[in-house]
């Protein structure tokens, strides 16, 4: 024991490592005694440093680190090639709050068989587990608060629908009716948009389930014999920021109100298409129509509010409003393109 | 009062809502009953055998939602048909008694009636007016 060797000097070295290292070490012998600790697990679980050296793991401080899977596992270790990796086990200390470990402990391999050596790395995670699961609470709270706030902003878009709806039916004059039953559709235009964000977690709109759905919800309230007319809507695959969408569905409310209300007179048939897609930056929505065409001249009707509101969505989503005759009926095409912004002729403003 | 009109109820404990909804129905021709939870639902449907469709919102006080509801409904009064709104968005069919159509809000009046109408006359759900879903 006292004699120097070779073999001690090594170990005077291993065990200045041992001792330095910041993570909570422990080097002990095949059968569990503490050849050395490191400082950091003296402090972390308050072992008296001088105490530890030929100590066996079982009687460190009083006795709490006895425990039985601890001892199984890291026999397994010294015997075979098995290693304990992040194995977590809770330390409990009279006195104290359990603590949440995570234990990683291997047999070195120092080339002499006969002399089994395993180092046992420590780490304390209470702290961390607790944080995440802080975190964990706040965002399902999160998660929840979100589903507060938007089934509350589904009551209230009821609520305005609902009272739209029935000054609609109450309402003698047939204009008046009108436009009630317009602001309605602009409600729940975006509503839809509302119900889209609800559901879709990244925060961005995916357009074909929006457009669809939205054309839906106009045909149900303005089409009254769905073997007259029809709305059909392609969209290509694009997904957009809530913002643009909300200015798209309104785009879309407007055209398909203004279509429906003024391209099939005197019970024609006719198909409304709404078309949206993208390439890049570019993107072109389409309303067309095969009604009869706009009037010319003195019959062409003063712009309304429908009109006001295509034009100042357009000029926010940097597009271009051209209205073109679609021979039969007419196409309201809003294209947006660096290239092509200040070509064709547009809606005039009212 | 005509002795041929159907008789419904409207759940809603939102008075504004309800109010609509009730007038919503009778402008459809409908005889509209209204309760303001499931508990007052449940003492009016015991009361009135004459009802054939229970319109319900799912939130609402009381010992039960408008869920839990739908389903005391089925289970009750078997033939009674079943239409669910709700302000949550994410309210999966499968929780519903079979048959039941289901709404999210705001849902849009012309909706409801049709999907009352086509529920009264035993017809299966057919497409909504006037859309075709196509996709590019």
């Amino acid at each position: 024991m006292a004699s120097i060797t070779p073999a001690h000097v090594e170990a005077a070295s291993t065990l200045a490592v041992i001792a330095s290292s910041n993570e909570p070490l422990l080097f002990l012998a095949a059968d569990l005694t503490v050849i050395a600790a490191s400082a950091s697990f003296c402090r972390v679980f308050q072992v008296d440093p001088a105490s530890v050296p030929g100590r066996r793991l079982a009687d460190l401080g009083a006795g709490e680190w006895a425990m039985p899977q601890l001892g199984a596992l890291l026999n397994a270790t010294a015997s075979g090639n098995v290693q304990i990796e992040a194995y977590e086990i809770d330390l409990i200390r009279k006195g104290h709050a359990p603590r949440c470990l995570v234990l990683n402990a291997r047999k070195l391999d120092d080339g002499d068989h006969g002399r089994v050596r395993l180092l046992l790395a420590i780490t304390d995670v209470t702290l961390a587990r607790a944080e995440s699961r802080q975190k964990d609470d706040l965002l399902r709270e999160k998660a929840i608060l979100l589903q507060e706030v938007q089934h509350r902003v589904a009551n209230s878009l009821q609520i305005i629908a609902s009272v739209l709806m029935q000054s609609a039916r109450k309402v003698q004059s047939e204009e008046a009716r009108g436009h009630l039953r317009d602001a309605h559709n602009r409600v729940m235009s975006i509503a839809a948009v509302q119900r889209h964000l609800a559901q879709s977690s990244l925060g961005d709109v995916t357009l074909r389930p929006y457009f669809v759905q939205l054309c839906e919800s106009l045909a149900a309230s303005m089409i009254h014999d769905p073997e007259r007319l029809s709305i059909a809507v392609t969209v290509d695959d694009s997904v957009v920021d809530p913002n643009i969408s909300v200015s798209l569905g309104l785009i879309i409310t407007e055209l398909v109100i203004n279509a429906l209300k003024h391209a099939f007179p005197e019970q024609k048939h006719g198909e409304i298409s709404v078309d949206y897609r993208s390439k890049g930056q570019k993107w072109t929505l389409s309303v067309t129509d095969d009604g009869i065409g706009m009037p010319r001249g003195k019959l062409k009707a003063k712009p309304g509010l429908g009109t006001g509101i295509v034009e100042a969505l357009a000029r926010q989503l940097g597009g271009q409003i051209r209205v073109t005759d679609a021979s039969p009926g007419t196409a309201f095409t809003l294209v947006h393109d660096e290239l092509a912004a200040n070509e064709g002729p547009q809606l005039s403003a009212a | 009062m005509s002795h041929h009109q159907v008789v419904v109820l409207v759940v809603e404990d939102s008075p504004i809502i309800r109010l609509c909804a009730v007038d919503l129905m009778e402008s459809a021709g409908f005889e509209a009953l209204q309760a303001s939870s499931a508990d007052e639902a449940i003492r009016i449907l015991e009361a009135r055998p004459d009802i054939r469709l229970v319109f319900t919102d799912v939130e609402m006080p009381g010992s039960i939602d408008g869920l839990k509801l739908s389903h005391y409904i089925r289970d009750r009064w078997p033939p009674v048909k079943l239409i669910v709104t709700s302000g949550k968005t994410i309210v999966s069919e499968s929780h519903l008694p079979t048959g039941t159509r289901f709404f999210p809000k705001p849902y849009n009046d012309s909706v409801i009636v049709e999907a009352m109408m086509s529920a009264l006359s035993e017809v299966n759900t057919r497409p909504l007016p006037g859309v075709d879903r196509r996709s590019g």
